[in-house]
């Protein structure tokens, strides 16, 4: 407990550095505005904003970056209620009651239910991370490379649950990532792969040169095809005082808020699982467990508050994962450990022990950025929706800026440029076809580390694959894998079993 | 919200619309049957390229373990896709949406834009595709996006270039 208190008091020491505050405030400022803006979500803004934070310090990069992810969860909201547009995947949930609040005239309520919710769930879910990362880590020390590997096996395997409709998809999706990342030279065997004999392409694909293209660019081409331009049709714009709870609400929605938490937080720290997926089951079991289960859809200030507080406490403990394990839990968390990646940091177990300045200054951090939204979020709400009313055409304009300087800047050559419209494209196709693309990220942050875990895993058992199964900690991972490949199998056989059922 | 197909098409001249709901009712179905067929292409030509790298090597498996089963699963999965596909029901989805068309015209423009960095250089070729793409998006008036596409074009040159020091290419005109 004492050695907890000492490390989370020099992590406030590194994060109320003048810098680290602004760098805090620029990230979770950012965030919010990106969360409010539809058609470019938290993965998009990170990347972007990756490669021109080459030559910034790596603890105040970070502390920005996590801003802006944790951010962007209570920028989302804001459409969701005014307009009924979800700014962000995690906030479609608040639509069905926010936006009937506001038509109800109550926005200034859902909206600050939303915020109160998000802030509880954030600040509880950062003194969980603050417990539980770290031992974490230490169990995590025992991992040798057969661990490793099945650990990403799990993670793919997870993602057949939570990364789309289609596990044959995920699965098609996972495998393009895990494909890209064999692209150049094998760094154990020094033989060039899928290089096509193209110089540019000895070195492997640059992560960010993808994630422009698939996160920036596509969203530019998917949101012209979907225009969600909403400024003009704003509900109930809330006043300060109506901003404040009333004793009634608060009742209504502490417990949902405690709900919305737990259930966040510990779909957070499954890798794969998602701040979407803790939303969607805060609310569907805020529903099922409610005495008047008719209310939702109809204004039911519940409705609002589980799932924001779901999604902020998913989005903070998915950073136990990414930081005790190095498996990053989501698109977001992916371009992060891409970023960590850059400036030479390995997440993983022995992150807390190598560098404790830039794990405890990023907790301490979660704290200032959960309460400077808070205030955000009560008092700059005419900002955020005055930003709604920027044309696409505009935005559209910055982003494909940004995708283009970001990519050129990774080797300053303009073949990564043409490289980034080439992947904006695949993803373009790949979302239209129905082919997920959080699995081909996850898998092109997590191959290199997958391919190179399972060789040295094979070099020290001479070869026999029993390695996976005779040691326990990655027998229990390869379990866990097996599983979630069969759970569309279980999904499957009990549909077709309550079809039967109600066949006459 | 989402602009409804329908409403658009509305607004269509005949011979457009009559294309548009063909490519709709069409398009969706031969294009995901033709995804799950190219999958399979591409898992075969993985298969087939990763023989030609070493399966083992001293040290255990060599560099081309991963790839051959990289290959073999995305061929299992694309003929499962592939079937699942051809057997789905009709679907209200669209691959041709009504803005389709206007994405690919973005898309060739951003292309564009790119051929003519070496001549134009980085900035003013990207200020040059912020003018265009406003006027192809919006209804904005020519003056509105010369002016834009100037700024963008300083702006590009200054934040990008000068203050945070990346040597974006210079064209022709060394800007």
């Amino acid at each position: 407990m004492m050695d907890l208190l000492h490390n989370l008091q020099q992590g406030f020491a590194t994060a109320l550095t003048f810098q680290n505050i602004l760098y805090c405030s620029f990230g979770v400022f950012f965030g919010q505005m990106i969360g409010v803006l539809p058609g470019i979500g938290a993965p998009t803004a990170i990347a972007l904003l990756l490669p021109l934070t080459f030559t910034v310090d790596s603890t105040s990069a970070i502390i920005m970056f996590a801003g802006i992810y944790y951010g962007v969860a209570y920028g989302g909201t804001i459409t969701s209620i005014l307009i009924n547009v979800p700014g962000e995947s995690s906030t479609v949930m608040t639509c069905l009651d926010g936006y009937q609040m506001a038509l109800q005239g109550r926005a200034g309520a859902a909206l600050s239910v939303a915020a109160i919710g998000s802030w509880i769930a954030g600040t509880a879910s950062t003194v969980l991370l603050m417990a539980f990362a770290p031992s974490l880590a230490r169990f995590a020390i025992r991992f040798g490379p057969a661990e490793f590997f099945s650990l990403t096996v799990m993670a793919f395997g997870l993602l057949t649950v939570f990364g789309g409709e289609n596990p044959f998809k995920v699965v098609i999706s996972t495998m393009i990532g895990l494909l890209l990342t064999t692209v150049g030279i094998d760094v154990v065997g020094g033989m060039p792969r899928f290089t096509f004999g193209v110089p540019q392409l000895l070195g492997g694909l640059d992560f960010i040169v993808v994630v422009c293209g698939m996160f920036g660019v596509a969203e530019v081409f998917n949101s012209i095809e979907q225009p969600e331009e909403g400024g003009d049709r704003i509900k109930g714009k809330p006043r300060l005082r109506d901003m404040f709870l009333t004793w009634e609400d608060w009742v209504a929605s502490r417990w949902a808020i405690f709900r919305g938490t737990v259930i966040g937080f510990l779909i957070g720290l499954i890798p794969a699982g998602g701040i979407t997926t803790a939303s969607f089951i805060a609310y569907l079991s805020e529903k099922r467990y409610a005495k008047h289960p008719e209310r939702f859809g109809r204004g039911a200030i519940e409705g609002v508050a589980a799932p924001e507080s779901a999604n902020n406490a998913a989005s903070i403990s998915g950073f136990a994962p990414l930081l005790a394990l190095g498996i990053p839990g989501s698109a977001t968390t992916a371009v992060m450990l891409a970023g960590f990646m850059m400036w030479g940091i390995r997440p993983g177990p022995l992150l807390f022990s190598t560098h404790p300045k830039l794990v405890w200054g990023l907790i301490a951090s979660m704290y200032i950025g959960n309460f400077l939204l808070l205030l955000m979020n009560i008092f700059l709400i005419p900002l955020f929706t005055a930003m709604l009313r920027v044309p696409y055409s505009i935005m559209m304009g910055g982003i494909v800026i940004f995708s283009s300087v970001g990519a050129f800047s990774v080797n300053n050559n303009l073949f990564d440029v043409w490289m980034m419209l080439g992947f904006a494209l695949l993803a373009y196709v790949m979302l239209k076809l129905g082919y997920p693309i959080v699995p081909l990220i996850l898998a092109l942050v997590l191959g290199k580390l997958s391919e190179n875990s399972l060789r040295q895993a094979l070099m020290i058992s001479g070869g026999t694959f029993s390695i996976f199964a005779t040691r326990p900690i990655s027998a229990v991972f390869l379990g866990a894998a097996a599983l979630a490949y069969m759970a569309p199998l279980f999904r499957w056989a009990l549909a077709r079993r309550r079809a039967t059922a109600l066949a006459p | 919200m989402h602009e409804k197909s329908s409403d658009v098409l509305a607004h269509l001249p005949d011979g457009e619309r009559r294309a548009s709901v063909f490519w709709s009712e069409a398009g969706v179905r031969y294009a995901r049957v033709f995804s799950g067929v190219a999958v399979l292409a591409l898992g075969v030509a993985v298969v087939l390229l990763s023989r030609r790298l070493p399966y083992h090597s001293d040290y255990g498996p060599g560099p081309g373990f991963l790839p051959t089963w990289i290959g073999y699963v995305l061929s299992a999965c694309a003929i499962v896709v592939t079937a699942q596909e051809l057997r789905a029901p009709p679907t209200a989805e669209e691959f041709f949406r009504p803005r389709t068309r206007l994405a690919v015209k973005v898309l060739a423009a951003i292309g564009v834009t790119f051929l003519l960095v070496p001549f134009l250089g980085f900035s003013l070729a990207l200020g040059l595709l912020i003018g265009v793409t406003m006027r192809m998006m919006g209804s904005h008036r020519w003056l509105a996006c010369g002016v834009a596409a100037a700024v963008a074009a300083v702006g590009i040159h200054y934040v990008f270039g000068r203050s945070l020091d990346i040597p974006l290419p210079t064209g022709l005109v060394g800007f």
